[in-house]
């Protein structure tokens, strides 16, 4: 049985990793060794060629990075500034039509993103947004914001309600409940909601292809003007990618303990 | 310090009724449990007198004024919760001030009041731990010095107990008798456990679906029960009840229950308000005697608990529990002779309930020496 398990297991953790191992194996493997068939493995078929090339043209990439990290960073912050208030509403005060509204919060992750794309571009362009931070901020938030609402709402709904009433016994008004004694016990399923909100903004393609065109540029969009209209340079895309996925990866790591606790928390009661 | 009164108080959640009609007079000081099983409206009330909950009739007064549209702070009343409700993420002593700093009160003088009080509640030591890394009675000391340290006019005491071993819950219970001997503040605690209530209280209000059945001194319920339903909820191992017949025999009334029969003195059974037809017979095992004397039986179960030992003996048509002192050496199968200490007998209206008959009330049993009897 446990071996069984275990092979479930590993399988299952091949196709996760596959793809990024292939990807940071194809960063440092020269071009010609890469489109080879089959690839060359050889020794000297790599090299860290690729990474020199990228950081070479950093202008360009520099500029992605940052985009892509005040656009994630902005979008965390608002959608747990807002998501966090709006979920602890709905999970313990008697709003009039909390189900309605819920179900209405989930009905929007339902729309395939192609559905709007056409007339938030309109309304974006109609705003003077078109290439701004703020477009992809007010659009990430819009698809965040649900999922935080949903995610923290679960989280609070478990927290003993003893605990409220205390605080209320104790003086302190529904706001000082909230501050004082809610969130500071929420930080860690408040983390996991930020680490996910940030991965979901920070690898976000579509809608930063069809808003921004230059200067707003995220990082996923400068590493896939890698990929040439006559050449595609694989090891150069792949190292920028490996980069891109650096930071996500690194919170992951460092964090995991308090990430794994955060979603464990909020399975106690569903 | 102040009374606490509810008139009429209901609730209802949704369609559901809760509490129906609550009725009940604290005095100043005085310290009452609400028993009853779980669902019989007990917390619910005491949300009420909280304020956690709106009534949804009725009036709530502390100390003579109307509080139905207060906060819980506005009341002036202290809380301790089942399984206390600490903050997890405050030390002791921020637990212990929390209220204070809400208050606004200077830093210095929290710390001056929480260490005062800390001293006294034995929680010196601890101050600065958390309350994860605290003992089960240890926390249950934070929630009462929470409460303390308000100097509230009212201590609301929600099952604080609930979910302790049984040593440390008698511990605490001694405790926190004595913090009422001591503090003399009007204190309504809420419990399921009839041995809590009647160690701890001044007066019970024994609740039933919403409503107080019965409202009296520790010895009034145990001893004078209104209702089957009290007589069988106070007391433990519970009354025993009999079904049976007031019924003829030779010229006198008598209680027929099975191959036995109790004799009635005159009165009994035609006393106004007083026993006809089928009934109950209720008896606490205390006032079961094994000997050579009455109705015999046989011997089915024996039960000691140490100070005392409780004998089940069975007749044909009956059984019921004997407490004998001390770890009497009884065998099942053994023949034995039982009678009732006849002022402790109680018969209830196998409709209603309601007790119909109290030895030393008016208009009912005279205790007689040799009442039990086979019939002839």
């Amino acid at each position: 049985m446990r071996s069984i398990v275990a092979v479930g297991l590993a399988s299952f953790t091949f196709l996760a990793v596959a793809p990024l191992l292939w990807m940071l194996i194809s960063s440092v493997m020269q071009q010609q060794a890469l489109t080879s068939t089959p690839p060359d493995f050889s020794a000297g078929s790599f090299t860290l060629d690729n990474y020199v090339k990228v950081f070479s043209s950093a202008a360009a990439l520099g500029r992605g990075f940052l985009n892509s990290f005040i656009v994630a960073l902005s979008t965390t912050a608002a959608a747990l500034a807002i998501g966090a208030p709006a979920a602890y509403a709905l999970a313990r005060l008697s709003v009039p039509g909390a189900n309605p509204i819920l179900m209405m919060i989930l009905a929007t992750q339902m729309f395939p993103g192609i559905v709007i794309a056409i007339p938030l571009f309109i309304a974006m362009s109609r705003l003077g947004l078109i290439d701004t931070q703020l477009a992809l901020i007010i659009v990430y938030l819009s698809f965040n914001l649900p999922i935080v609402v949903w995610i923290l709402r679960g989280f609070f709904l478990a927290i003993p309600a003893g605990l409220e009433r205390a605080a209320a016994v104790d003086g302190a008004t529904m706001v000082q409940v909230f501050s004082l004694i809610v969130l500071p016990i929420s930080i860690a399923p408040l983390f996991a909601t930020a680490v996910f909100a940030f991965i979901e903004s920070w690898n976000e393609f579509f809608f930063a292809l069809i808003l921004t065109r230059q200067s707003a540029q995220t990082a996923p969009l400068v590493i896939s003007q890698f990929a040439g209209q006559y050449q595609t340079v694989f090891g150069q895309m792949m190292a920028a990618a490996t980069l891109a996925v650096a930071p996500v990866v690194a919170l992951a790591v460092v964090f995991r303990n308090r990430i794994m606790r955060g979603f464990a928390e909020g399975m106690v009661k569903g | 310090m102040a009374d606490v009164e509810l008139k009429a108080v209901a609730k209802s959640f949704g369609k559901v009724p809760v509490c129906r009609g609550v009725d009940l007079r604290i005095a100043d000081g005085e310290f009452v449990t609400l028993l009853g099983p779980s669902g019989c409206g007990k917390t619910t009330t005491l949300n009420l007198i909280a304020g956690l909950e709106d009534a949804s009739a009725g009036d709530i007064l502390i100390g003579g004024r109307r509080v139905n549209h207060l906060t819980p702070f506005e009341r002036d009343v202290a809380m301790v919760f089942q399984n206390y409700a600490l903050y997890p993420h405050m030390t002791v002593a921020e637990n212990i001030g929390f209220t204070l700093r809400l208050r606004g009160l200077p830093r210095d003088e929290i710390r001056r009041r929480v260490a005062a009080l800390a001293a006294s509640l034995e929680l010196g030591p601890v101050l600065d731990r958390l309350p994860a890394q605290l003992s089960g009675g240890q926390q249950q000391r934070v929630a009462l010095g929470r409460a303390i340290i308000r100097e509230p006019q009212v201590f609301l005491f929600d099952e604080p107990f609930s979910n302790l071993d049984s040593g440390l819950r008698i511990r605490l219970r001694a405790e926190i008798k004595e913090l009422h001997q001591r503090l003399r503040v009007t204190s309504i605690f809420v419990t399921h456990d009839q041995e809590e209530a009647l160690s701890l209280s001044d007066r019970i209000a024994v609740m039933r679906e919403g409503r107080v059945e019965q409202y009296g001194t520790p010895a009034e319920v145990y001893a004078r029960p209104v209702s089957r339903y009290v007589a069988r909820f106070i007391g433990s191992p519970p009354m025993d009840f009999l079904p049976g017949q007031i019924t003829n025999e030779n010229g006198i009334p008598a209680f027929r229950m099975g191959a036995i029969a109790v004799p009635l003195e005159a009165g009994v059974a035609d006393a106004p308000g007083g026993a006809t037809g089928p009934c109950e017979f209720g008896v606490r095992p205390e006032h079961v005697v094994l000997g050579s004397a009455g109705a015999p039986a046989t011997v089915r179960l024996v039960q000691p608990v140490g100070a005392s030992t409780f004998v089940t003996v069975a007749w044909d048509g009956g059984s019921l529990i004997a407490r004998v002192p001390g770890m009497a050496s009884f065998t099942p199968g053994e023949r034995v002779h039982f009678s009732m200490a006849p002022r402790h007998v109680m018969l209830f209206d196998a409709a209603s309930g309601r007790r119909v008959s109290m030895p030393g009330e008016a208009g009912v049993i005279n205790p007689s020496p040799d009442w039990t009897r086979r019939p002839a």
